[in-house]
């Protein structure tokens, strides 16, 4: 069977599997000997994490993990070098898997292997760390090891949009966005083989947190009376989700603005994701962040002037009193509110700490219940008026 | 029109509020029926200082005249001095008559309410109050009587008395209520609990009791000490209210405040009292008669001296079980695998003196890992067995982080495991939340006592869970050896197709490592075993033949006695053994022949120490006849391995 055609998320330079190999060897040489061998991958945490407004993202430190062979180790890397040589079969003959594809494969072999049965992952997040710790040893994507994430989260309306999707034996797909209706297009996990046409005029793309909220803007014709590209995140943005809006920012240089809930797990886990990455994938941020997403709302200016309704967050409730640590923590050691271009959104923080209350994106609905397009006049007078950060 | 206000006598009050002293159900009617009798049994053997012989039978005998109640007798039976005739329509049907009310004693009873309120419960229940045999030294033959509770005048009368023959018995007392009730063996209100939390604080106690339908049970003193029940102190002047201290001067009679200061007080002297003209107490009252001192001017005195700084009231008067007789006192409630006893120094809380002691024990025969630890608490050598959540015991060891000691522990509650936290906390003044003294008020002080008693005695029973933590540790690694190092060679030999000779080599170089590795831990756990050992020899010349145990003072030095943790049974032994079998056979691969030498020197070390350990099993065997199986079972293991060597 002839070898499918891969998917490029990047120029890479990299021979992936010389990589592998020299690094097996490495360790098979000192094992030879007697020695512990030692692996080493890029430490991804925000004790590593450095960011820069002109970069735009987080990117790592000097800091790297280093696991050295021993008792407590032995299954780690055990575990890793079997992930290792089922990637790299993948990559030989093209195949392409899920982290949860690949989490049953290996679960196969160990369950109908007694020799492998040692192996065997209790649940995914297992099987998945050693795919991250993998990628982190050798500095490459998941993407670039032929394993690419579900498809969750994304889902885009807009009548002025085009995709071109180039498919796997080399043929081209075309979907004109204006034809599906309230039906959304799901960008799929390698969002870079798109490229994107314009229909006509494009003022903004806004990226809501919640893609129920996403989707009522449409069924109340938001993409029909705006010339607007609307997104549902769905949460913390996916890497297909952030690898998309990437793709748009850079193919479109449309204004892109997010839209969520006032509090600080939208600010730091969805919208700091989606506009600089995460702390827990440094290695890949730069293709899997927008840096030019604007935080719409919802706004404390917001809360005043339209009187939104917010729920008060007290210190007695644990999950409410987790809410404000976690406000104080991103202030006190998150380099991306840290940073100084990033001040007006830290003193959002500050105001979430000081006035304990939070805001859903919803609370908008309930300004004025007659009027079903009021989200919608909402969004576009805040983008009018300049009433983001 | 005459008054409508009328007067009670006591036991009118308490025929009434029987609750209050302990009688709020047929259930625990029986228990505190029981509890009662045997309190009073207790001390009356101690003051008359004989080590105690009792003899204690629940029996139903019929229904009971309320719903869903048996007819109960519940009989005790001890080797006391015996009460005199006279006084025995005192002791069953009076209430508040006792010779140790207010005295400030480590008394288990205290206002002598308890005995009369059960001969009360037995009078309402069953119309007839309790059956007493009463012999002392001086009589030749018994008294039997029925005492019932007069209860408009709070007297004891005496229903019927004959004298009878009491063969073989040279004094004592014989008490037998029959009572509406409902027994519970098991539980925290069971009886069997009670039973087992007297044993444990009374190691001087010899017990024979017979509960319901089962066998009679035999409990032998572990100790032939009779505790001496401290004599009470002088009270402190700060522990009194203004109406105590005035009563108090109005015993005094005619002296001078100042002699009545230095007489009557505990930590009052000359100087003391020059300190409290300073805050105010009037000079010339000083040499002035208490009966020329008005209620005003008594004040303004009680105010100055509450002002004044004095020294903390004496620890003297506290009593406490002590360490060797809750160490010997352990083993009789149950199979221990091992436990720490700790007493803490006497320390002053809310200005009374108390004595904390506690004992942990980890039990063989309690197997339930994920139920909540037993915890006993006693006061004054009482087990307490309602209202736990309230209790200041309760409080403080679930404030506890037993965690860092091994233990498995919910946030906030007492930790899991087949485990009993026995607590005592022993004070000539306790303060009960309750007439029925079931729960000891919490007061911060007293918590944090408690809290540091119970952290010193996890801290020494962490030594032996963190023994086994390793034990099991180097189990897992050898386990980590033999399952993952030929997949990560094989998986590292597929991706860079190495030839097998490769493989082969990697294999035995990654057995080398890990071989270092599993001796590092079994160098760290015979580390742990022969601190354990010289320590358990250091124990046992402190404590006799109590068993071995470990444990030295290194940071507690308000500890009276340093904790005791003592192993009881080998049971863990053999997965220790298993453990260190396993390794020798790893290490014994993984060296190859270079490394023969040393495999051959650690065999012989092994053999040693595993003659020492069938010597040990040998002479368990002889002291514990019980424990005959585990030691058999040790016994085949070391012949097995024997066997092995030799082929």
């Amino acid at each position: 069977m002839a070898k499918q055609k891969m998917i490029r998320v990047r120029k890479l330079t990299k021979n992936i599997p010389k990589m592998a190999m020299d690094v097996c060897d490495k360790m098979l040489s000192d094992l030879e000997h007697a020695r512990r061998p030692v692996v080493e991958a890029v430490k991804c945490s925000l004790d590593n994490s450095f960011y820069d407004a002109k970069t735009g993202y987080l990117t790592p430190g000097e800091k790297k993990v280093r696991s050295e062979l021993n008792v407590s180790s032995v299954q780690k890397l055990a575990r890793t070098v079997f992930m290792l040589n089922i990637l790299l079969k993948n990559m030989k003959v093209g195949s392409v898997n899920t982290k949860r594809e690949l989490y049953y494969i290996a679960k196969g072999f160990m369950k109908s292997d007694a020799f492998y049965k040692p192996l065997d992952f209790e649940d995914q997040p297992e099987s998945d760390s050693v795919i991250e710790f993998i990628c982190d040893m050798l500095e490459v994507y998941r993407e670039e090891l032929n394993c690419f994430a579900g498809d969750r989260g994304g889902q885009t309306y807009s009548q002025n949009l085009v995709v071109t999707e180039t498919l796997s034996d080399g043929t081209n797909a075309v979907v004109d966005l204006s034809t599906l209706g309230t039906t959304p297009f799901q960008p799929k996990n390698k969002p870079q083989q798109f490229k994107l046409k314009k229909k006509g005029k494009l003022d903004f793309c806004v990226v809501m947190e919640s893609e129920g909220t996403a989707n009522t803007l449409v069924a109340n014709g938001m993409t029909k009376r705006h010339n607007c590209i609307v997104i549902g995140a769905g949460g913390v943005p996916s890497n297909g989700v952030r690898g998309w809006c990437k793709t748009i920012q850079e193919q479109l240089k449309v204004p892109m603005y997010f839209y969520g809930d006032l509090d600080a797990y939208t600010m730091q886990n969805i919208y700091r994701t989606l506009k600089a990455g995460s702390a827990a994938s440094l290695v890949r941020n730069s293709d899997f962040s927008a840096p030019q997403v604007r935080f719409l709302g919802v706004l404390p200016e917001d809360v005043k002037e339209y009187d939104l309704l917010c729920y008060p967050v007290g210190e007695k409730d644990a999950a409410e009193a987790r809410s404000l640590k976690k406000a104080k923590d991103v202030l006190a050691n998150d380099p991306f509110f840290k940073d100084k271009k990033n001040k007006d959104l830290a003193a959002i923080l500050k105001w979430l700490v000081k006035e304990k209350k939070r805001c859903e994106q919803q609370s908008v609905f309930s300004v004025d219940p007659s009027n079903p397009r009021f989200m919608e006049e909402f969004i576009v007078k805040k983008i009018k008026k300049g009433s983001y950060v | 029109m005459a008054s409508r206000i009328t007067t009670s006598s006591t036991a009118e009050y308490f025929a009434k509020n029987l609750q209050q002293v302990g009688f709020s159900s047929p259930l625990k009617a029986v228990l505190t029926t029981l509890k009662e009798s045997i309190d009073n049994s207790l001390d009356a053997c101690e003051e008359a200082g004989i080590a105690p012989e009792l003899t204690v039978s629940v029996t139903k005998i019929g229904k009971g005249s309320g719903r869903n109640t048996d007819l109960i007798e519940i009989m005790v039976e001890d080797n006391g001095p015996g009460l005199e005739a006279g006084d025995l329509a005192k002791v069953f049907g009076e209430y508040l008559a006792s010779s140790k009310f207010g005295r400030g004693q480590c008394s288990r009873g205290q206002q002598g309410i308890g005995i009369s309120a059960a001969t009360t419960w037995a009078q309402l229940t069953n119309a007839a109050g309790v059956e007493v045999i009463s012999k002392t030294k001086k009589m030749r033959k018994a008294i039997k009587a029925q005492i019932d509770v007069d209860i408009k005048g709070n007297k004891g009368i005496v229903k019927t008395k004959d004298t009878i023959d009491w063969k073989d018995k040279e004094h004592g007392v014989r008490v037998s209520f029959k009572i509406d009730g409902r027994v519970q063996l098991n539980g925290d209100g069971g009886i069997l609990t009670y039973l087992q939390g007297t044993t444990l604080v009374n190691p001087h106690l010899t017990l024979n009791y017979k509960l319901l339908e089962q066998d009679w049970v035999n409990i032998e003193r572990v100790s032939d000490f009779v505790p001496k029940v401290p004599a009470p102190t002088l009270p402190h002047p700060h522990t009194m209210k203004l109406g105590e201290f005035m009563t108090h001067a109005g015993l005094f009679g005619k002296i001078t405040l100042d002699n009545f200061l230095k007489k009557g007080f505990s930590r009052v002297t000359d100087l003391t009292i020059k300190e409290m003209t300073k805050h105010g107490l009037p000079k010339k009252y000083l040499k002035s008669q208490l009966t020329t001192i008005k209620e005003t001017e008594y004040k303004s005195i009680y105010q100055a001296i509450q002002e004044t700084d004095l020294s903390n009231p004496t620890t003297k008067s506290v009593l406490t079980v002590g360490e060797e007789g809750l160490a010997k006192s352990i083993q009789r409630i149950g199979e221990v695998d091992f436990f720490s006893v700790l007493t803490r120094k006497p320390k002053i809380c809310d200005h009374k003196p108390v004595v904390v002691e506690v004992a942990i024990a980890r039990f063989l025969d309690r197997k339930d890992a994920d139920d909540a630890a037993q915890l006993l608490r006693f006061a004054n050598r009482v087990p307490l067995q309602f209202d736990k959540a309230a209790c200041a015991i309760t409080k403080a060891i679930e404030s506890v982080n037993w965690r860092s000691y091994g233990l498995t522990q919910p946030k906030g509650s007492i930790p899991l495991g087949p485990y009993v936290f026995a607590v005592a906390v022993t004070s000539p003044f306790i303060k009960f939340k309750n007439a029925s003294k079931e729960t000891i008020d919490a007061s911060d002080e007293l918590v944090e006592e408690i809290r540091r008693a119970a952290m010193q005695a996890g801290q020494k029973l962490s030594r032996h869970i963190k023994a086994e933590a390793r034990a099991a540790d180097l189990e897992r690694k050898i386990q980590h050896i033999e399952k993952f190092a030929p997949i990560l060679v094989h998986g590292l030999a597929q991706i860079t197709n190495a030839p097998k000779k490769r493989e082969k080599a990697a294999e035995d170089g990654l057995k080398k490592i890990l071989g270092r590795d599993t001796d590092q831990a079994e160098s760290k756990l015979k580390e742990a075993e022969s601190r354990l050992k010289v320590l358990k020899a250091k124990q046992k010349d402190k404590f006799g033949d109590v068993g071995a145990s470990d444990e030295v003072a290194d940071d507690a030095s308000d500890v009276v006695q340093e904790a005791e943790v003592v192993k009881v049974a080998p049971a863990k032994k053999a997965t220790k053994k298993a453990a260190k079998k396993k390794v020798a056979k790893a290490t014994k691969k993984a060296a190859g022949r270079a490394t023969k030498k040393v495999a051959a020197k650690k065999a012989t070390k092994k053999t040693a120490a595993k003659k020492a350990t069938k010597k040990t099993a040998a002479e368990k065997v002889t002291k514990k006849t019980a424990k005959k199986t585990t030691a058999k079972k040790t016994a085949k293991k070391t012949t097995k391995k024997k066997t092995k060597r030799r082929r």
